[in-house]
């Protein structure tokens, strides 16, 4: 028993120094060659008047020097006594916040600097792995973490004081209460987070919803009052222990910095120009800093830790709820909150890749190990029965198959060949005369070295480039928001449509309602219309200039109902709901015929008896209906997912910008289209990465199918 | 059991009309287009109700809608092009639909699912295979070629409700024709085809409608003017804007979406439960 602790201890310990090793390599490599980005200077400049006081012993002066006051001073005293080994130099000059970056700064200074960040992004990264060696992992590789981590910025030290914060926090709650010093180191650093940046504080939001909760389960909400209270307490006193910038006169400056943020939040123009949706927070974490600049950037894998966090998130919520939980309060909190700098993203980092780590597990190491376990299981069972019916399935399935392998089969394998070529339209006659056998036999073969090509493809021979051309899509479809854009209408809409049919079918559903059947006809047109006709009738009410809607505006002016929506297509949060209002038209029918269809399989006799129990209609919903309906509604569900997810029709009739992947690899192929054209080898790639999406959502439907006994494999 | 008294119901009516609304406003500006024959180019007014009712733009657009193609042309050709993918795609998948509803057999399971999977992939996920090849073939500007293409997109989903259809015929009946010295494809021909015929006719209609709506694919492949089909002229007005009265382009809406709209008030429940990728809930 023992050695079997032993061995945990030094899997645990070895997994964090493999993981800090990783980050700090990362993160070296980040340090060293990153341009210098917007307020690098101002927090350099910030220092090295700390470094001044720290030289000349002048203490005083601590109280009234906080160069960008509206930042508390901790991170930047730290970044001070980085300075202290070096020469002293001429201080940086001030310059506004919307300036551009200053490329001009003293080396040395920088790199010290940028050290200390590195050194408290790669603790971090270790710390998590300590909780989840896959996270760590995660957070080690992850880009846009790694970049703010790495340069004069304010995030590195809350990030790791605030991942303390949770861990702290952590531990006192799985002693049940005991150990009141873990809860005071939470607080602790809690404090020391706020005196660093506050947006970082979310974490203490984050641990108050989880112990509610938790408090709420056990029946025991009294309980935590008083702990609570001294755990913030005691966090505010460290704040301003740690805030020397305070200590003169903390109401004044206190409130010249709640001044400052709801007037910078709401004019400063570098805000109000950016003209970011609300959901920019999300289009970060499904996209990588890359492309910003390639060399500085090793690993670009964020948008894949996004969608292991997603899978994982169930998981960790039972494991540990605090990290699920601080991913979603953060969000909610830079939804609402107007500035939208990509480095906000850093304050959830730490959990996101927890939870990415357990969506890993899911995904990758537990069907791995269940495959191992089936392949030592099922050696030795028989086939006979099997191979008898094989026999008198041999003259359906030599034709069915020779089929099924010619019409689909075949061109899915011949478009993974293309995708590993530069074949385009203007490569068109070599490719049709077999320039694209030649090359891709030629390149798996390995006679032909893959050339390197530059995107878009206008070369006129065709030519082997391997893989190449699938880093450089994959990152075109994460960095411009086309992959994020996908899987959020996927979401939004399909959660929309879902509503509204539920709530149509519900409604339809009751006792004599009037005039029953005619409802539900006229509710069933959209989805009996093309789907391409029903988008066009919604261009004809929504058209700039000539749609229903802009003529009545421009008729009657802005008391015409709707009138808010005109101009909808300058601005993307407004497209996006002029096209869920013609998506959801589209599929709320479906949604509403398979909710009715589920709702008639419900037994009656359940209701009777929650009717003599004196149940109202409410809890009849929540405890009857909802819960037997639900497994009912899921493969409709995935359905109308993964239609969401290839929908093109009503992009291209639109035309709005806004592109599923399928609408994306149409427009690339297209000769003629108005895109970056005749790319056939560029579509290609899309569709496989398509295809791979697909294999995701078909086998969720499959599972889901064989618990309700939809799809059988009689 | 329980009574909705009149406040319940004046509010799910007062829901359900806002939904109604909701479904009815797009189709009601289409419908006021295509009755108004004062257009002469795209409407300039807001307006409810057409200011000439007139049916002339439907009669205009029975006969010649796009450019100086009749409409005989076209229906000819979206009915060329989506039957005969409907078929291709059930006499082809016939023997595999079969063979998944009746057999066991080894890497079945792999089978079925990248049955499913080819079913759920975007027609776009095809139209660079099969751009290339039916080029090499010289197929790809026919009306044959696009009948293909079709028929490609189409064959998985096609397979997979066949074999719903099949496995809800009683193995029982099947056994018996056996048992009185029937071949396996004497009992296809003779039971198993005739009793999953109703299941397979929803197949072939629901292939037949992924050709007779598509428009896109359509103008990578054909673009003279002879091959057209419905759905693609409609895109083409589309994209040709004001050259012609409006009426036409939101008559030929009504024309298309009418048959369509009729099999799905009429079938609605068969088709939902094709749509599902669910097996009859009948038989096995």
């Amino acid at each position: 028993m023992k050695n079997k602790n032993a061995t945990v201890v030094i899997f645990w310990i070895l997994s964090a120094l493999i993981v800090a090793g990783l980050a700090g390599y990362i993160r070296w490599h980040a340090l060293t060659t990153l341009n210098v980005d917007y307020d690098e200077d101002d927090y350099l400049r910030a220092a090295q008047q700390f470094t001044t006081i720290f030289r000349t012993g002048d203490w005083q002066a601590l109280k009234d020097t906080n160069y960008r006051p509206e930042h508390p001073p901790l991170a930047k005293i730290v970044f001070g006594i980085s300075l202290l080994p070096l020469p002293e130099r001429p201080l940086i000059p001030d310059r506004p916040t919307s300036a551009g970056p200053n490329q001009y700064l003293p080396k040395d200074l920088l790199r010290n600097a940028r050290i200390t960040s590195a050194v408290f992004g790669t603790l971090t990264a270790a710390l998590v792995a300590l909780v989840n060696p896959i996270g760590g992992f995660f957070l080690a590789i992850h880009a846009f973490t790694t970049k703010y981590v790495s340069q004069v910025m304010l995030e590195a030290l809350p990030a790791l004081t605030s991942f303390l914060t949770a861990l702290f926090y952590v531990k006192w709650k799985k002693r049940k209460g005991k150990g009141t010093g873990w809860l005071l180191l939470s607080g602790l650093f809690l404090g020391l987070t706020a005196a660093s940046k506050y947006v970082y504080c979310v974490v203490g939001v984050a641990i108050l919803v989880d112990w509610i909760i938790d408090a709420a389960n056990k029946r025991e909400a009294r309980k935590i009052i008083v702990p609570i209270f001294f755990w913030g307490v005691f966090s505010v006193l460290i704040f301003f222990a740690a805030n020397p910038y305070f200590w003169a006169d903390p109401i004044g400056r206190l409130k010249e910095t709640l001044l400052y943020y709801s007037s910078y939040s709401t004019t400063a123009s570098e805000v109000t120009s950016a003209g970011y949706p609300f959901w920019q927070p999300l289009v970060y974490l499904f996209s990588t800093p890359k492309a910003w600049q390639p060399d500085a950037i090793l690993v670009a894998l964020d948008p894949l830790i996004t969608l292991f966090a997603i899978v994982g998130f169930k998981r960790q919520m039972q494991k540990q709820s605090l990290y699920p939980i601080w991913v979603i309060v953060a969000l909610v909190f830079l939804f609402i909150y107007p500035v939208k700098w990509p480095q906000y993203i850093v304050i959830l980092t730490a959990p996101l890749c927890i939870t990415a780590g357990e969506g890993a597990k899911t995904l990758i190491l537990d069907p791995v190990s269940r495959w191992f376990a089936k392949m030592r299981s099922s050696k030795n069972s028989s086939r006979t029965h099997e191979s008898q019916d094989t026999k008198a399935a041999l003259p359906w399935l030599v034709p069915g198959f020779t089929i099924f392998l010619v019409f689909t089969i075949l061109p899915l394998i011949f478009q993974i060949g293309v995708s590993f070529t530069n074949f385009n339209s203007i490569s068109i006659k070599d490719g049709f005369e077999g320039g694209i056998f030649r090359e891709v036999f030629g390149g798996i073969a390995g006679r032909i070295k893959p050339v390197i090509t530059d995107f878009p493809f206008r070369e006129k021979t065709v030519g082997y480039i391997g893989v190449n051309a699938y880093p450089t899509v994959l990152n075109f479809l994460t960095d411009n928001g086309f992959l994020f854009f996908d899987l959020f209408w996927t979401i939004t809409s399909v959660a929309v449509q879902t509503l509204l049919g539920l709530i149509v079918a519900l409604l339809l559903w009751q006792k004599n309602v009037f005039f029953k059947k005619g409802w539900e006809i006229l509710f069933i047109l959209p989805w009996a219309i093309p789907e391409m006709i029903g988008a066009l009738m919604w261009v004809n009410v929504f058209a700039p200039e000539t749609g229903w809607l802009s003529l009545g505006v421009s008729q009657f002016g802005g008391s015409f109902p709707f009138a808010f929506l005109n101009g909808w297509q300058d601005s993307s949060s407004m497209r996006l709901l002029v096209l869920l209002i013609a998506g959801v038209w589209y599929g709320f029918p479906f949604m509403m015929l398979a909710a009715s269809a589920g709702l008639k399989l419900l037994p009656k006799e359940v209701y009777d008896a929650a009717a003599i129990d004196g149940a109202n209609s409410v809890n009849i919903f929540r405890w009857i209906t909802w819960p037997m309906l639900l497994p009912l509604l899921i493969p409709a569900v995935i359905v109308r997912s993964i239609f969401a997810f290839n929908q093109f029709y009503l992009f291209q009739v639109f035309q709005t910008g806004e592109s599923t992947m399928a609408g994306l690899s149409y427009n690339f192929f297209n000769p003629s289209g108005y895109f970056i054209n005749g790319q056939f080898a560029i579509s290609a790639v899309i569709n496989v990465i398509t295809v791979g999406f697909l294999i995701l959502f078909v086998s969720l439907l499959n599972k889901w199918n064989r618990t309700s006994e939809g799809v059988t494999y009689a | 059991m329980r009574k909705m008294n009149w406040v319940k119901k004046v509010v799910t009516q007062i829901i359900l009309f806002i939904v109604g609304l909701y479904v009815i406003i797009p189709i009601w500006g289409a419908i006021r287009l295509a009755f108004d024959g004062s257009l002469k180019s795209r409407p300039i007014e807001f307006r409810l109700f057409p200011e000439v009712f007139s049916l002339k733009p439907l009669l205009a657009t029975l006969d010649r809608p796009y450019q100086s193609v009749d409409f005989s042309v076209l229906l000819r050709n979206s009915m060329i092009v989506s039957l005969g993918a409907a078929l291709i795609a059930l006499v082809l998948g016939a023997s595999l639909a079969y063979a998944f509803a009746r057999y066991r057999f080894p890497g079945k399971k792999p089978a079925l699912f990248l049955l499913l999977l080819a079913a759920m992939l975007p027609p776009v996920a095809f139209m660079t295979p099969l751009y290339i090849v039916l080029s090499i073939l010289h197929l790809r500007t026919t009306l044959l070629g696009l009948t293909l293409v079709y028929a490609t997109f189409a064959l998985p989903f096609c397979i997979w409700n066949m074999r719903a259809g099949f496995q809800s015929v009683s193995k029982e009946l099947e056994e018996a024709a056996f048992l009185d010295g029937a071949n396996s494809l004497l009992t296809f021909w003779y039971i198993s085809l005739p009793l999953a015929l109703p299941a397979i006719t929803i197949a072939g209609l629901l292939s037949f409608l992924m050709g007779y709506s598509e428009f896109a694919m359509g103008w990578l492949f054909v673009s003279k003017a002879d091959t057209v089909t419905l759905a693609m002229s409609i895109y083409a007005m589309v994209q040709t804007g004001n050259a012609q009265p409006w009426s036409i382009l939101a008559s030929m809406f009504i024309i298309m979406s009418i048959p369509i709209v009729l099999v799905f008030v009429i079938l609605q429940n068969t088709l939902l439960d094709r749509m599902l990728f669910t097996t009859q809930k009948s038989g096995n």
